[in-house]
């Protein structure tokens, strides 16, 4: 991957026409929206988007822009509503997007008007898994389920494994970063590697083992689509933390709900952490800064503001069915390590900024200024095969300080961007 | 109020924005009581204006003076990059009123803050602005924040972490 590449604002472009409008774009969380006239507001990149569960409980989406004359229709982050009235000039819509009423409509367009035809702008596609729901701009997408691919195997551990599910408890915070969407990515999806170096305060903490390669241990999973996870265990390939330090009475009922090969790998992992293609991360940590360790999974979108910009989307999610105040302690612990003033969170934001601030020269565009001029992705290369004894889907390395997720990610994300420009020059031949 | 016990309470709040400006983070912890809530709630847009604009049930910060105290040594290690290289940072505080609190020897203290940061030889400067609510306590002669809410204006943080105490 050319340095340049990170932040050029031609190939920022492609990737807002290219990527974003045609891969599966996470929005919320079923949890989120819990009656009907509950909604939420969200964003893929620039487009605008209600997302409102209606009257018969089913979800829609909707372009979040009065069909009128364009108005940002509802800016609020979340609520519940019967109707949506655009403050311009009072047209009104219903939770399926209908248009129910326009001020003075009668008198002003007569009966030629059909307000079936202005009604809100429906998002191509919604589709959803574990309670994950996701949009695509794109109508021919191919359907989530088939887009995720092995990916659902883990989310099924991530998201399925208790009774109920997870919830996601309050909203997610939102906060802007010096960064480029691929980077942070691929900090999540393909990068333990950082961890021993990034988070080097939590080992002289003493929150972390001194051993150097304590965060290679486990596997790096590539998957299709440019999705990876890792899941990271412990030099005997079994965590110390069984199941990741829940309580021991919620493990009988992981058991009931996961297969046997889910349900041990599960037993032996610390942390899984990963991404979904293009800019969708997680991860299911232990950690707390009380003295106790909690598991918790915290889903985040990276939604581009530009080539150099993010908005971070930090949700925190916990098993529904978990006691109360293992729910409390996990919260506790997750504002200690991620999200918004996480402590690891605030190392790697320092990280990502000074990767955006040097990539904008011109010794990183030039090929004849050329240093290898292409950033290092070789990190086990020729050193390590598949493991084929691994139970779950997709290619699995025998540790996690290897750059192979990066590789697919960067693989599919090529696929995108050079998909009609390859074909055009198919016909120009 | 008395104009001097405003005074008092006013210049208490000064030092503490100079000790965190001056990075003395031991010295601030000292500031805070044993049984300290800190916590900072999340602004929202919300869709009626009689609605709360604030989530509690999430939050940006909720701390006690332990896990406050383990932030405060992180920052003491050698690998904390948020601060290291150190950032440039200054704590403006103003609109302080001071009201009884609900217990003798405390009283209710509102602020406004301006948060300023600069980073490494960045010229955009980042910012947090909004209110706190603290309630200050007299132990044995001295000050202490027994309690601090810290009340953002922003629904989406221009910063890019909350590396800084506020």
């Amino acid at each position: 991957m050319p340095q340049w590449v990170v932040t050029d604002p031609d190939i920022y472009q492609l990737e807002v026409e290219k990527v974003f409008s045609c891969t599966w774009q996470f929005l919320a969380h079923e949890s989120e929206l819990k009656e009907a006239g509950s909604y939420v507001t969200r964003w893929i990149v620039n487009d605008p988007v209600l997302l409102v569960r209606t009257n018969s409980g089913e979800l829609k989406a909707f372009l979040n822009s009065c069909t009128h004359r364009g108005v940002h229709l509802c800016t609020a982050d979340f609520g519940k509503k019967k109707t949506f009235t655009c403050p311009y000039h009072g047209w009104s819509f219903n939770l399926e997007g209908e248009l129910i009423g326009i001020v003075a409509g009668d008198k002003v367009y007569g009966e030629e008007m059909d307000k079936s035809e202005w009604g809100l702008r429906p998002i191509p596609r919604l589709e959803s898994y574990r309670g994950m729901i996701f949009a695509n701009l794109d109508r021919n997408a191919m359907p989530l389920e088939e887009y995720l691919g092995g990916m659902k195997w883990y989310f099924d551990i991530l998201l399925g494994r208790s009774d109920g599910g997870m919830e996601v408890r309050g909203i997610p915070q939102r906060w802007v970063a010096t960064a480029n969407w691929k980077a942070v990515q691929e900090n999540f999806a393909a990068d333990p590697y950082h961890v021993q170096t990034t988070h080097r305060s939590t080992v002289e903490m003493g929150i972390s083992p001194s051993d150097p390669l304590y965060a290679s241990y486990g596997h790096a999973i590539v998957l299709e689509h440019g999705h990876g996870i890792n899941v990271a265990t412990s030099k005997t390939g079994r965590s110390i933390y069984p199941f990741q330090a829940t309580p021991e009475l919620m493990w009988p009922m992981f058991e009931r709900n996961l297969s046997p090969e889910q349900y041990d790998l599960l037993s032996r992992t610390t942390v899984f952490v990963g991404g979904v293609f293009p800019n969708l991360s997680f991860v299911s940590p232990v950690h707390g800064t009380e003295g106790h360790l909690h598991n918790y999974l915290n889903f985040r979108v990276w939604r581009p503001l530009g080539p150099d910009k993010v908005e971070v989307w930090c949700w925190f999610m916990i098993d529904k069915a978990a006691p109360e105040d293992y729910k409390e302690a996990a919260y506790r612990g997750y504002i200690g390590s991620f999200g918004s003033s996480g402590t690891l969170e605030m190392d790697d934001t320092e990280n990502w900024s000074r990767i955006v601030q040097a990539s904008k020269g011109i010794m990183s565009r030039d090929k004849e200024l050329n240093y290898n001029n292409v950033a290092n992705y070789l990190m086990g290369s020729g050193k390590f095969e598949p493991d084929e004894n691994f139970p779950g889907p997709g290619t699995a390395y025998p540790t996690t300080y290897v750059d192979f997720i990066s590789r697919g990610l960067h693989e599919y994300w090529f696929e995108l961007i050079s998909k009609d420009l390859l074909d055009a020059g198919e016909e120009a031949k | 109020m008395n104009a001097e016990l405003h005074c008092e309470i006013s210049n208490f709040l000064y030092h503490e924005a100079y000790l965190l400006d001056h990075r003395q983070y031991k010295e601030w912890l000292d500031l805070l009581s044993e049984d300290l809530v800190y916590q900072m709630p999340i602004r929202v847009t919300s869709d009626n204006k009689d609605a709360s604009n604030l989530v509690y049930e999430m939050k940006h910060f909720e701390e006690t003076k332990k896990s406050l105290t383990t932030r405060v040594n992180r920052l003491y290690t050698t690998s904390a990059w948020v601060d290291n290289p150190a950032t440039r940072q200054r704590h403006f505080v103003s609109n302080i009123s001071v009201a009884p609190g609900s217990r003798p020897e405390e009283y209710r203290v509102r602020s406004y803050f301006l948060f300023k940061r600069s980073r490494a030889s960045d010229i955009e400067t980042e910012q947090l602005f909004g209110e706190r609510e603290d309630v200050l306590r007299k132990e044995n002669g001295e000050w202490k924040i027994a309690s601090r809410t810290i009340y953002p204006d922003q629904a989406v943080l221009s910063v890019m972490n909350l590396g800084m105490f506020l």
